[in-house]
Formats: structure tokens, C-alpha cells, sequence
């Protein structure tokens, strides 16, 4: 690489020369020093190309080296597009380009910039289709030719925790005004937090004002106050990436996410510079006189050798003095403004021998061999129009141009936040014209340019927040000047031969503008869709104001008019680990899971919860597992852990009667100590729960929901009661109690030697419900049956159910007791003909068609869903869920649940459920049937996989135990 | 290099004609008003001028062409729905979007990729095979496979989910395609232009006029124009055209967020949607990974974006994909989805003559734009439903006939 | 995150609500007519303004009514629900 471009230690600078770093570049070895970004250590070794453009692979290098760009996009093997403008270098990195074939230098792509003007703006919309079936081809080779960086499919996921944090006023931006801002809040009593993304406090202080000794002082004395106030935080590396609303702000910094409440906020983003449109602006050495003075100020990099600076603001000629100030040679200052600069800078920059040329403009710069660099610009005279005459041009030899035509309000967060802008003629610029409650903006975003002024709307902004706050500030706040107007209304000039680019990112050159909108894409919105200005990487922090201007231009109406393109978050993008945080998923697990897991269970996931979906068992499929737990259940004895289910207890003198009001059926005249099966409906009369309730007391119910149900069903039952007025108490105490459910025909002689109560068929028949204690525990025992045998489920405190379980099991030994999952409790209710909600119904099951009319009491006055059922009721019922079996000779291929059932090549119906059952040795199932085709005994076919047809017949159910009489055992 | 491109480089000229241009005067009275210049809108304005004649048409809306929920949708086409009428029409969709850049002579984008819906848990996977098999039978090519054959199709895939939700299995459905969602717009409007339909843009209806229950034209933010045909294609602002005629429809308007990463070369092919995890992402033509996530969760009618929208999303996104998390989320934003109960779309005759909606297009109506052109034109040009939309009249609700596409319509888009 | 104001507890982030929609007293259920039912079922008042909705304070299981300016995402005040002095149904400023 070519000569070091370092200067000697200078005041201010970033780096530390004590530490140097080295990495290489391309493979090239390089070196810098700890402080410097990647881009900065590479310019300053020489190295001025820095990245291929993204559609035409055109050289780029440093443009703003504020992250307005992207010119330098890196992979160092792990992370990808990397932007090397402002991320540290790291010492042994090896980085490359993104974007290339065959290395940055030999770009085998470079070739697609002589393509070019075959590759018109929209151009992929308007070919490649004709024919259709070659553009899987096309398609493929755009593809690849698109998209940056490589993925590393083996890259660790980085599980950084998120923190929240709160404060009274977060000011966004450390520069002049935004400091200011700070002090000002935090002196008036309020927690300030002021971020900023650049590795060091100062904004423009950092590197405009580099030749005023007077300003660089302001620096010092600002941080010294902000150091003498506890209550506030200066937090640099800290990217604000979005707005939200309240005023809930991400804050990144590295890799970490902070989620940072405040009361106020304050914008003090400064402005990103905005570059002059002219035939090869994108070339390295053409960069933005900030940039340049980046470099400069904060990495003691020499930009350039002898740049050309093209202005029309005073920002351009401290830039030129700047570079003076170290020696470099500014060959000319080219100032669009016919009149040139105002203020005492024309008289310094006279005095150090520079040349101003008033009143023109940079109409091309002159590439070098292979578009590495530039060696010459043409300037040009502007008329009173603003069109260049071209004729007259000059050309100035030199090995840069540094561009400083104006600014746009770095305002993205400040749209977020609901403030709304306008355009001010007088300083070219959107400024904020009204602003939400708690919202400030300060300093350039709020078009205020000169030093001191900042300062003072800084504190002005600062004080307002105190006051918004309510903290005492003073009556009459400072008041700020804007301007001076630092931005020029139209630095664009078209040149025939192209290559004028407006966007770097997306390389959408002038003449693409231009086109578009005689294409009829004359709106901003519909502008930024075809020619994708402002869709890349930097989302248009340098192209959205020149386009803005162009469209003006090109529609004959104002700025203000055109308008911008909506911001949207993030600021700059944020890496999805950061925004991921630490993953976290939390499961429910029954007192039981240790147990279950040492007992082989595999699990399935039930909402949040984890239920045993079965035992796996050495050597053993997992259907004969399945298996051998139903035939435990049938007979012996066997134990499930229901503690999923939800349960609400209901008390109260209207306990009853609300009960009835939500339930389809009738709970006044359940007897105390009693259960009953209760069913569920939404006001449209869709089935969408079911359980039992039991009744404790003459006004205490306990209710029991399907698991997935019991946050939904407890939530709907508190609103009810409120809209009702009804004098009840709902408690929900489903993670009070663990529940399980002991079923066969063992079940009684396990359970009674562990309780007080009488398990005796006589003393607790079938659907009865008892209080008493189990293994010394208080135990609420239920007799259901939803498997079909001799069963009791019993519900304890969750702290003791795993005690109880214990019991059970260890009492169960002498009887074969086995622990059966979700699985075996599905066959066997199958075998009872019992449906599942939302297994065997759907988002649409009326109780008609689930044959659940006997739930029903419809001489109720009101239940949820009454109504509509009664409306349905007046119409055909179309299918009915049936029972169904394939014969117990059938050895076939297996139907799954939801295979259809078809009829003359037409659905008529779908399997819900299905199993061989071990009991019956027969597949058997639920289908939904059309209701003329459900009457028992009607054959029908079932389409499986492949195609083949399974002849199946409508059934009566249930399939097993047809008289419940091994229930009530 | 195509021909095309050819020609554009060395005539040196730029000879591309206008897409669509705005009369400079609106006529006092049209045929058709259409509200809405989405997809819906202008795909129906085309088919009138094209399969009826009728061009004597005014499409209008109130900010520009596309720049509602068709420039704001993850542009996901495919028909593996779960209901035999949602079928059908979808797949009547996916067959016009198949041939559409030749119809509209503009090269749309579309590429098929293959669509996963991945299950976590045996309910969903018997939601898809109950998807499958309804698909099957009207030959949608569809299928449910196992993690093995996921793998194969899609390498990158973590199934363990980090541990937190196994992939069980997916639903494959190869017709999955994506597709430049604007063009779609541009191509139905520059050829509905061509016939002589009139856009106008930045002109919003304000009102309608209702004579005796027959629609006799529409006040403007430009002036009232007579018509005595209006068609709403608003998505999510159809509550408010609605009220303008007093008829009331189950339409709640909810938020849709989206959110695309920085381009990356091309390494996902396949459309990947996991409802258990609330999220699914596709790769663009432009490498951008293109996510979104669930409906939020109550009722907005404001296109702002949120961060936990985009925390959530995320997280998820790196249980199945853990490597990407060095990968950086440039832009979020959000559109207004018109939501119904039962995840169908609202279409075709009103009680009110003359007023026709097209809505209803919730987080999936994106799709629907080729055959809404066709069948709504076909309401429109006979005043009767055409076939394919019968069952999604709005009657259906007082009916109690809904059509439940929920199981294939939420978060899969 | 949006905050949210629970009347019993305070400002809260909004994931800790469930939003339960729309505010819509039930019409009189006999005197109803299959049509009007129907209506109350399915149809909402989804129009754009100020809503009174019902919004769920999940880890205290508090139901309260929200008033909310459903354009800006504003909540405009939160109160219990009084069966003797209901909110007013549908869309529109309180009077
Ligand atoms: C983030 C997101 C992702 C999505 N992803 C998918 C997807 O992957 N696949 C899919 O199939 N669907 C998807 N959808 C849904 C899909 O985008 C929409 O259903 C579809 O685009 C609706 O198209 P449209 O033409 O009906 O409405 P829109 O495109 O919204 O057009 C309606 C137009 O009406 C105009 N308008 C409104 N009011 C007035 C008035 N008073 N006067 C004049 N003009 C008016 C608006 O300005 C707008 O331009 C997604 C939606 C969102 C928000």
C-alpha cells in the first residue's frame, strides 16, 4: 500500500497512538492504532478504495465516515456488512469487501459499470418475462448479482441480556446543542441521560471547528460541567435506533439492547451533510467536506493531497482552512453562492492563500485510470437560473473533492415521535413546526447553525423539558437564531454522459429520477418504489434530500409540497441478537415433571405447559408403550397427570346462577357434593370449552377448563360477572392445585387405604365430589370418567401434589399401577366416544353438529350463546360428528385425523379422531358426517395417503362400556 | 442480455412511455367510481375495461397508487388454504398470478419457492394434513412432510428450535411464490390506463350519495362526480367508506408490522411461516430477508411501528435460524388490516344497489388481487356475485354461514 | 411500549393488558330480532374515533373500561365498569 497519510499527534484526535492494532485488509496486511475505525486505519495506510458499489461495482470509499453511507461494507469471516466508517477496528481481523468477485481490486463485476446504460432505472420490471419460463434463470443471477454480505451458517446466536432504564429527559446527541441541553435539564433538577452513537462526546465540536482555537475550548468547558452534575449521564457508542411511543426509546450500544423510558425528550441530532449531484460524485476522493474533516480532527488522517472544495455555506470554508492548517494544499474553494461567504471566513481563507471562485460549481470530476480516484474537476459558471454553463468550464487538478453544499436535519426520530415538520424557504432546510407533548428539538435539526446560537437553543430545549416536567426553570427561556442558512436550494447538475449519483447505497444516478418521473412515478413515495432511492442499507440519509429537491424541480413545485419519504425506524440497523436479547421461553411445569421425567416421559407442549405425552419404555415403539398404558388403565389401574387443567372456584349467593349463565346447561339443582358435566359456547353459539363442575357448599362451585382454555375461560367468567352484577368471587386456581386422575378397576382399592374419606361406590358414587385429605394432605376428590373406568381425580395444594402422587404410586405398586400420558388418555376416551374440544369440533362446531344437544338446557332464561342457537336451530344442521369404525377385521393402511371422507369425488366430511383401540382390537374414530349420511350403520369411504380409499361405517357410540358400568364400579 | 435491454442501451434516447397519467379534468359523471387505487381496485378497473368494455371508469384515491396495504405486504401468493371455497378462489389467484407479467407486459417478480408452514405440536400438524388433503383435492399441489424432507428442502433450518418448540413437521406447499408487490400495482393500473380508466390520485372520497337505497354518486376531496356504480376496494379503511352508506360489517381494523433486514446474498429459497412461533420470513430477489409476525393485538387505525413487535419477532426468528443474529434489521413499518371473524374476505353485492365491497383482506388479501380483479369485475359488469365469491358475502353473517379459514389464514398469510 | 393505566393499579406496559374489544351492551334478548342479534354478534362499529373499550389488567385480573383515541393510540381515561351508569355504546366523544 502507498505512503502513510498520518499526520503527527494533533490536538483532540481519537486514537491512541500507544496501542497500535493490526489486521489485514483484501488479505493486504495493515496497521492502525486503537480508536481508529476500520475505514480510518485503512485511509490513513492509503488504502483510498474502501468497497464496489452495490449495482454498477464502482470504487467508493470514504464519503461521510458517519455512517450516512455505505460505501465501505466489510466481512471479517463471522460478522458481515460491517461498516467499516464507524466500527473500532479489532485488532487480527481479516476484512474484505462485501459484494465482489474475485477481491475489491479485480472485481470480476466491475465490468456491469460499462453495462450501465443497458440497465436503465425499472429495468428488470420491463424484460427477463418474455418468456415466462426463462426467468427462473434470470432470477437466479439477479439474485446472486443482489445482496450484500455472506451469511455464516454457523455463527453463535449471542444471548445478551436486555436492560430497562428510566429517566426524566434523554437528550439524543452530545453535540454542542444536545450537552447543552443536558446541562441545562439536569442543572434544573431533572435525570438527564444524554446518548450519542460516535465513540466520544462533541458532535461538530469533534471535527468542524478544528481551526478556531476558541471553539475548541467550548468542548472542555461543556464536559466539565456535564461531569460536575450527578444526575447526568453522557453514553457514548449508544445508537437511539428508534422512537416509540410514550417515549420508549431503543438504545444500543455493542450488541446489548436498552429499553429506556423517559419523560421527556430532546433531539439534538445535528445534521447529515448532503453531497453535491455531478458526473462521478461516488468516486473515491469525492467526499463530504465533513468526512473529510473526520478524518481529520478525529483520526489525524490526511484526506486528501490536494482536494477542490465546493460550498455554499461557511461550513466549506472551515473545511478548507482545516486542511490548510496541516499543510495541505486546497486547490480552490469553488462556492455556488454568487456573492461568496459573508462572514470573516472569506478573509481567512483569503489569507491563506486559497482561490474562491464564486458563483460555480463542480459540473464533473475527472476519474482516474480504473475509477480509483480523481485527478481534476470541472467547474463551471452558474447562472442566475442555477444552470451551469458548461460551456466555460475549468479544470482544477486535484486529488479530491470535499463537498459542503448543505445539511438535512438528521430528523428521522423526530418524525417517529409525532413531531410534524415544514419547509423553510429561508434556510432550505425541514424544521420542526409543531411537536408532541414532551418532544424537543435543539440545534441544527431545528435549523440553528452557528456555534453559539447552538448553545443557546440547546439550553433553551433543556430548560423547556424541565418546565414540561414541572421542575422550576425560568419564566422567560433563551432564545436561539436560526440559521445562518448553510444549505444550497438545488447543488444538482445533470450531466449527459450520467453517472451523477443521488444515491450511493442503491447507485440511482440523477438521470434515473429523471426518467422515472416521465414514466408517471411522480410522487416521493412512488419515486422511492421504482428507482429504490432511500431503500438501502442507509435508508437515504444522503439521497432523500436531493431527490426531494429533484422531484420539486422536475414537478414545478416546492420542496415543502413534494415532501419527504415517511421515516421509519431504525435510525441505523440494529443486529437481531441485540433486539433478540436473551431469548427467553418460559414453561410451565406440574409439581409432577420430575417424576415424569425420570420415568422416561416424552413430552409434548400444551399451550405453555409440558405434559407426558407418553412413558417411553427400552426397546419398546412408542405405540406399544401407548398401548400398554391403555390396557393398564382398563385393567388395572393407572394415573395421568391433569394438573394442567384450569380450575376456578366460584362462590357466592349468585355462584349458581352465574354458572348457569355461562354454561349450556343447569347448576342450580346440582346437589352439594355433586358433579356435572358442563359445556361452553361463545355468544355466536361456537363450542369452546368444556369441564366439570362440582359444587362444594350450598355457594361454592369448582370449576374445571380445558387446558388451553383456562386463562381465557377464568378471564371471560370475571368480565361476565362484572357486566352482570353478579355478588360472586372467582378465584383462578389452577396453578394452586395439582391435579391427577386415578383411573381402573384397582382404583378404589389404591386410593382408599391413603384417604379419610369413604371411596365406597355407595358412600361416593359416580360423579360425586368429596373433601378429605390424601396421604395427609387436603384433597378435593372428583368422580369422573372421561376414560371410562372406575376413576377418581383428585386435586391437592401444588406443594404437596407430588407428595400425593408419590403415594399413589407407591400404594398402586401391588397393583400394576402405571402412569399413562396424553396419548393413552386420548384412546381411551376415543373407545368412550368422548370428543376433545378443538380436536373434534372447530373453530365453527355448534353443539348440535358435536352432538352435544343433551348438554343443552334450553329452558334456562339466558346462557352465552342462547340466542344464536336458537336461530341456528331454525335451520338444517348440516354434519354431525359420528362415531365410526373400520371393522375389526380391517389390517389396512391406517387413516390419520383429518383425512377426508369423500362421496362421488366430493368432501362430504374429515376424520377428527382415530386409533386402533386396544381394548376393542378395531380402528375406531370421529368424523364430521353431512347430517343425512350419520344415521348408524351408513357406509362411507375415507381418503388416506396416496389416494387409496378405506371403507368405514357410522357407529353407535360409545365403542366400549356402552352402559357406563365399569365407571360406576 | 435480453434483447429489451439491448435496445434501451444503445438508442441512447429513454423511450419508455408514461405507466399512468392523470387527466387533467374529472368528467361529471362515470360509469364506475372505484375507491382505492391498491391492487384490488385497479385489478378490477382493468378487468372491466378488458373483459367488459367498460372503461368509462374512475379509480380514485386518496394518496397514490399502491402506497396502502399493497405496497405494504410481505407479497406472499400461494392457495393452501383450509376451506374448499377458500381454495378454489386462491388458487384462481394463484393461477392468474402465475401468468401476470405476460398479461401485463411487466416483469413482476413472480418466483415460485416453496412454502413451509412448520408445525411444533401434533394439533397443528393435523391442521395441516386437514389443509393437505382439502388441497389435494383440488389439486393444490400440497403436502405434509417430515423433518427429514425440511431439512433436505431447507438446510439452514435449526428443527430443535433451540430447544423451545420442535419442528414437527410442515405443511409444502411448492406453489408458494413471492412477488414485487408494487409492480403488481403499476402493471394493473398502466394497463387499465391504456383502456382508458382514469386514476386519480390525492382524492379522497368524502361521501356518498344513496337515492332510495340505489348509490348515485360520490363527493370528493375535487368535487362530487355522479355514478351510479361505486366499488369500495379501501382495506383498511373501509369502516369509513362504510359508514358513508350506513351499512355495517364485522370489519375491525387492526395493525400489521413487517420488517426487512440489510440485503445478503441469496441463501433462503423457501417461505418459511411457523404460526406457533408468530413469525415468518422469505428472502428478496433484492436479499433482504423479508419478516413479519402477528396481527397486534387490538384495534388501530395507525400504520406506526413498535419495538416489541420487532423484539418478539426476532427471537423467534432465531430459534429456527440462530447464526443470523449478526444480521441487522434496517427498516420496520406496519399497514392497516382490515380483519373478520372468520379470516374470509367480504365481497360482491350489498344490500344497498349499486355499492359493491371488496374487503376483508385482513393480513392475507395481498394474494387475492388477480382474482378479485376478475370476479369483482364480473359483480360489477352483471350485478350479480360471481361464483367464486358467493360464500363470502357479506350476508353470510346474518346467515350464520361463515367460512373458517382461521387455522390457514393467521400469521400464514 | 405503550402505557396503560389501570384503575387500580396504575400506569402499566401494555403487555401486561389484554384488550377485550369494543364496549357493545347486549340488545334485549327475547325482544331481539334474529336480524338485530346477528347484528350484535358480528358486526362492530370499526370506524376510526374515540372508543370505549374493554381492556384486561392480566396479573390482577381487573377489567376496566378504556377510553381511547384509536387514531393516535391514545388513552384518554380508564375507569371500572358501573353497571348503574354504563358507558355509552359505539363510537364518539362522551357527552
Ligand atoms: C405488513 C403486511 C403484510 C402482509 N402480507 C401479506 C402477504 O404476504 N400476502 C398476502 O396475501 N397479503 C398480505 N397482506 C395483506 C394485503 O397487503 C392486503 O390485504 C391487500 O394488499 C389489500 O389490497 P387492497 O387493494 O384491497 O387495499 P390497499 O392496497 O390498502 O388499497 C386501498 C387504497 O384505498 C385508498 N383509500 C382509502 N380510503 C380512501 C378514500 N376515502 N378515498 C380514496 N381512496 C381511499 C388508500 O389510499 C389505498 O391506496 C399483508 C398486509 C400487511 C399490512
Amino acid at each position: 500500500m502507498s505512503e502513510s497519510k498520518r499526520l503527527p499527534p494533533q490536538f483532540g484526535e481519537w486514537i491512541d497512538r500507544g496501542s497500535p492494532v493490526r489486521f489485514t485488509f483484501e488479505g493486504a496486511a495493515c496497521e492502525g492504532f486503537a480508536g481508529d475505525t476500520v475505514s480510518s486505519a485503512l485511509h490513513a495506510g492509503g488504502a483510498l478504495m474502501l468497497g464496489r458499489s452495490f449495482k454498477y461495482h464502482r470504487p467508493r470509499g470514504v464519503h461521510s465516515l458517519a455512517n450516512h453511507d455505505v460505501n465501505a461494507m466489510f466481512e471479517d469471516g463471522t460478522d458481515t456488512n460491517i461498516r467499516a466508517d464507524v466500527t473500532a477496528v479489532r485488532d487480527g481481523a481479516e476484512y474484505r469487501a462485501v459484494n465482489t468477485v474475485g477481491g475489491l481490486a479485480n472485481d470480476r463485476l466491475r465490468i456491469m459499470d460499462a453495462f450501465s446504460r443497458f440497465l436503465p432505472v425499472g429495468f428488470y420490471y420491463k424484460t427477463f418475462h418474455r418468456p415466462m419460463s426463462l426467468f427462473p434463470f434470470w432470477e437466479r443471477q439477479l439474485r446472486s448479482a443482489a445482496g450484500l454480505g455472506k451469511i455464516d451458517g454457523n455463527h453463535k446466536r449471542n444471548r445478551t441480556p436486555k436492560r430497562y432504564d428510566w429517566c426524566d429527559v434523554l437528550v439524543i446527541g452530545a453535540g454542542p446543542s444536545g450537552l447543552s441541553a443536558a446541562i441545562a435539564a439536569a442543572r434544573a433538577g431533572a435525570s438527564v441521560v444524554c446518548v450519542d452513537e460516535n465513540a466520544r462526546p462533541g458532535g461538530t465540536l469533534s471535527y468542524a471547528y478544528g481551526s478556531e482555537p476558541a471553539a475548541q475550548g467550548r468542548l472542555d468547558e461543556l464536559l466539565k460541567a456535564a461531569a460536575s452534575l450527578p444526575n447526568l449521564s453522557i453514553r457514548c457508542n449508544t445508537l437511539a435506533a428508534g422512537y416509540y411511543a410514550d417515549h420508549w426509546v431503543a438504545l444500543v450500544d455493542g450488541g446489548k439492547m436498552t429499553k429506556m423510558r423517559t419523560r421527556a425528550v430532546v433531539f439534538a441530532q445535528g445534521a447529515a451533510e448532503q453531497p453535491s449531484v455531478f458526473r462521478h460524485n461516488d468516486l473515491p476522493g469525492v467526499m463530504l467536506a465533513s468526512g473529510a474533516q473526520r478524518l481529520l480532527r478525529r483520526y489525524s488522517v490526511r484526506p486528501f493531497e490536494s482536494p477542490l472544495v465546493v460550498t455554499a455555506n461557511a461550513d466549506g470554508y472551515r473545511a478548507a482552512l482545516d486542511f490548510a492548517s496541516i499543510g495541505i494544499h486546497v486547490a480552490g474553494i469553488v462556492d455556488l453562492r454568487p456573492d461568496g461567504e459573508p462572514s470573516d471566513l472569506d478573509e481567512r481563507v483569503k489569507a491563506a492563500h486559497i482561490t474562491i471562485h464564486h458563483g460555480q460549481a463542480v459540473y464533473e470530476a475527472v476519474p482516474r485510470d480504473g475509477l480509483v480516484g480523481i485527478k481534476a474537476a470541472v467547474v463551471c459558471p452558474l447562472d442566475k437560473q442555477g444552470e451551469l454553463d458548461t460551456d466555460d468550464g475549468l479544470t482544477i487538478a486535484c486529488d479530491g473533492i470535499a463537498m459542503s453544499v448543505g445539511w438535512a436535519g438528521a430528523d428521522g426520530l423526530l418524525y417517529q415521535a409525532g413531531g410534524r415538520m415544514k419547509y423553510s424557504d429561508e434556510f432550505e432546510q425541514f424544521v420542526p413546526e409543531t411537536m408532541p407533548a414532551g418532544v424537543f428539538a435543539a440545534g441544527r435539526v431545528n435549523g440553528v447553525f452557528a456555534l453559539d446560537q447552538k448553545l443557546i437553543d440547546g439550553e433553551r430545549a433543556g430548560l423547556s423539558a424541565a418546565k414540561y416536567l414541572g421542575l422550576s426553570s425560568p419564566s422567560t427561556l433563551p432564545e436561539a437564531r436560526r440559521g445562518p442558512r448553510s444549505t444550497h436550494p438545488y447543488p444538482i447538475f445533470y450531466h449527459p454522459k450520467g453517472k451523477a449519483f443521488i444515491d450511493l447505497d442503491e447507485d440511482v444516478q440523477l438521470k434515473d429520477l429523471v426518467n422515472a418521473e416521465t414514466e408517471g412515478f411522480d410522487n416521493i413515495e412512488l419515486l422511492k418504489r421504482y428507482t429504490t432511492f432511500g431503500m438501502g442499507p442507509s435508508q437515504g440519509k444522503i439521497a432523500n434530500a436531493n431527490t426531494v429537491r429533484v422531484l420539486a424541480r422536475l414537478r414545478k413545485q416546492s420542496v415543502g409540497e413534494t415532501g419527504v419519504p415517511t421515516s421509519r425506524p431504525f435510525w441505523h440497523p440494529v443486529r437481531m441478537d441485540a433486539l433478540a436479547g436473551r431469548g427467553f421461553h418460559p414453561h410451565r411445569h406440574t409439581p409432577m415433571h420430575s417424576f415424569h421425567e425420570s420415568h422416561g416421559a416424552v413430552f409434548m407442549l400444551a399451550g405453555d405447559w409440558q405434559r407426558p405425552a407418553y412413558y417411553a419404555r427400552p426397546g419398546r415403539s412408542r405405540e406399544e408403550c401407548i398401548t400398554t398404558e391403555v390396557e393398564a388403565v382398563r385393567h388395572q389401574v393407572g394415573m395421568i397427570d391433569v394438573g394442567t387443567l384450569g380450575k376456578i372456584e366460584i362462590s357466592g349467593p349468585d355462584a349458581g346462577a352465574f354458572l348457569e349463565r355461562i354454561y349450556t346447561g343447569r347448576f342450580t339443582n346440582l346437589k352439594v357434593g355433586s358433579t356435572r358435566y358442563a359445556l361452553m359456547c361463545d355468544e355466536s353459539g361456537v363450542v369452546i370449552d368444556d369441564g366439570v363442575v362440582a359444587r362444594l357448599g350450598e355457594d361454592r362451585f369448582y370449576a374445571t377448563t380445558t387446558t388451553s382454555a383456562a386463562a381465557s375461560v377464568y378471564r371471560e367468567m370475571q368480565r361476565y360477572a362484572i357486566v352482570w352484577g353478579m355478588n360472586l368471587t372467582l378465584v383462578n386456581a389452577t396453578g394452586l392445585y395439582g391435579g391427577m386422575n386415578l383411573a381402573g378397576p384397582f382404583a378404589r382399592r389404591v386410593l382408599q387405604p391413603l384417604t379419610d374419606i369413604d371411596a365406597s361406590e355407595t358412600a361416593f358414587p359416580y360423579m360425586g365430589m368429596r373433601e378429605g385429605t390424601l396421604a395427609d394432605v387436603p384433597a378435593r376428590f372428583l368422580r369422573v370418567g372421561f376414560v371410562g373406568e372406575l376413576g377418581y381425580e383428585v386435586h391437592v395444594p401444588a406443594n404437596c401434589a407430588k407428595h400425593a402422587w408419590d403415594a399413589l404410586v407407591s400404594a398402586g405398586g401391588a397393583f400394576g399401577i402405571r402412569p399413562f400420558g396424553v396419548e393413552a388418555q386420548r384412546v381411551l376416551r376415543l373407545e368412550k366416544g368422548h370428543a376433545i374440544v378443538s380436536q373434534d369440533t372447530d373453530g365453527l362446531t355448534n353443539p348440535f353438529e358435536a352432538g352435544m344437544e343433551w348438554a343443552i338446557k334450553d329452558d334456562k332464561p339466558f346462557f352465552i350463546g342462547q340466542r344464536s342457537l336458537r336461530i341456528i336451530k331454525k335451520r338444517p344442521i348440516a354434519r354431525r360428528l359420528v362415531a365410526f369404525s373400520l371393522g375389526a377385521g380391517y389390517h389396512g393402511n391406517m387413516p390419520k385425523e383429518c383425512h377426508l371422507v369423500i362421496d362421488h369425488g366430493k368432501i362430504i366430511g374429515r376424520v377428527t379422531s382415530i386409533a386402533i383401540s386396544p381394548t376393542l382390537h378395531e380402528p375406531i374414530g370421529l368424523a364430521f358426517m353431512p347430517a343425512e349420511k350419520a344415521a348408524v350403520g351408513t357406509p362411507f369411504s375415507i381418503r388416506i395417503d396416496d389416494g387409496e380409499m378405506v371403507a368405514a361405517r357410522v357407529v353407535k357410540a360409545p365403542f366400549y362400556d356402552p352402559h357406563a358400568a365399569r365407571q360406576k364400579m | 442480455m435480453p434483447l429489451k435491454l439491448l435496445k434501451f442501451g444503445l438508442s441512447g434516447k429513454y423511450a419508455e412511455p408514461r405507466m399512468f397519467r392523470t387527466p387533467e379534468k374529472m368528467r361529471d359523471t362515470y360509469d364506475l367510481v372505484i375507491i382505492g387505487a391498491g391492487g384490488h381496485g385497479l385489478a378490477a378497473a382493468y378487468h372491466l375495461a378488458k373483459d367488459y368494455g367498460m372503461t368509462n371508469i374512475a379509480v380514485l384515491d386518496k394518496g397514490y397508487i399502491g402506497g396502502g396495504n399493497t405496497g405494504r405486504n410481505t407479497a406472499i401468493v400461494r392457495s393452501n388454504y383450509l376451506t374448499p371455497e377458500g381454495v378454489e378462489f386462491y388458487k384462481e389467484s394463484v393461477r392468474l398470478f402465475s401468468q401476470l407479467s405476460t398479461e401485463l407486459d411487466l416483469n413482476l417478480f413472480y418466483t415460485e419457492r416453496g412454502h413451509f408452514t412448520l408445525a411444533h405440536s401434533d394439533a397443528s400438524l393435523r391442521t395441516m394434513r386437514w389443509r393437505a388433503e382439502v388441497n389435494k383435492h383440488l389439486d393444490v399441489n400440497s403436502e405434509v412432510i417430515g423433518p427429514r424432507e425440511i431439512s433436505k428442502l431447507c438446510p439452514y433450518m435449526d428443527l430443535s428450535c433451540g430447544g423451545h418448540a420442535p419442528v414437527v413437521g410442515a405443511l409444502w406447499h411448492p406453489p408458494g411464490s413471492i412477488i414485487r408487490h408494487d409492480a403488481v400495482a403499476w402493471g394493473y393500473a398502466r394497463e387499465a390506463c391504456r383502456r382508458g380508466v382514469e386514476i386519480f390520485q390525492k382524492t379522497a372520497v368524502t361521501g356518498i350519495d344513496i337515492v332510495d337505497g340505489q348509490v348515485t354518486g360520490v363527493q370528493t376531496s375535487r368535487g362530487p362526480i355522479k355514478a351510479r356504480r361505486v366499488l369500495s376496494a379501501v382495506a383498511g379503511y373501509t369502516p369509513r367508506i362504510t359508514k358513508m352508506v350506513g351499512i355495517r360489517t364485522p370489519i375491525v381494523i387492526q395493525p400489521l408490522q413487517a420488517c426487512v433486514t440489510e440485503p445478503l446474498k441469496p441463501w433462503l429459497d423457501q417461505i418459511v411461516v411457523s404460526a406457533s412461533l408468530h413469525i415468518y420470513v422469505s428472502q428478496s430477489s433484492r436479499g433482504e430477508l423479508v419478516m413479519g409476525a402477528s396481527l397486534d393485538p387490538y384495534e388501530l387505525h395507525s400504520e406506526r411501528s413498535t419495538l416489541d413487535f420487532v423484539e418478539g419477532l426476532v427471537d423467534h426468528l432465531l430459534d429456527l435460524f440462530p447464526f443470523l443474529g449478526n444480521v441487522k434489521v434496517n427498516r420496520q413499518w406496519a399497514g392497516m388490516s382490515d380483519m373478520t371473524p372468520d379470516y374470509s374476505p367480504i365481497m360482491g353485492t350489498t344490500p344497498i344497489k349499486g355499492f359493491y365491497l371488496d374487503t376483508g383482506w385482513g393480513t392475507w388479501g395481498f394474494k387475492a388481487t388477480a382474482v378479485c380483479g376478475t370476479t369483482m369485475a364480473y359483480t360489477v359488469a352483471q350485478d350479480d356475485d360471481h361464483h367464486l365469491i358467493r360464500p363470502f358475502n357479506l350476508s353470510r353473517f346474518g346467515d350464520y354461514t361463515l367460512v373458517g379459514e382461521k387455522g390457514a389464514a393467521s400469521v400464514g398469510h | 411500549m405503550k402505557i396503560m393505566t389501570c384503575p387500580i393499579n396504575g400506569p402499566r406496559p401494555v403487555q401486561e393488558f389484554v384488550y377485550g374489544g369494543e364496549y357493545r351492551p347486549m340488545p334485549d334478548e327475547p325482544a331481539a330480532s334474529d336480524a338485530q342479534w346477528a347484528d350484535y354478534i358480528f358486526n362492530r362499529s370499526g370506524e376510526p374515533g374515540l372508543s370505549r373499550e374493554w381492556w384486561y389488567h392480566a396479573p390482577s385480573g381487573t377489567w376496566f373500561i378504556a377510553e381511547r383515541d384509536n387514531v393516535k393510540d391514545v388513552v384518554l381515561k380508564t375507569y371500572l365498569f358501573d353497571r348503574a351508569n354504563p358507558p355509552r355504546a359505539g363510537k364518539g366523544a362522551t357527552p
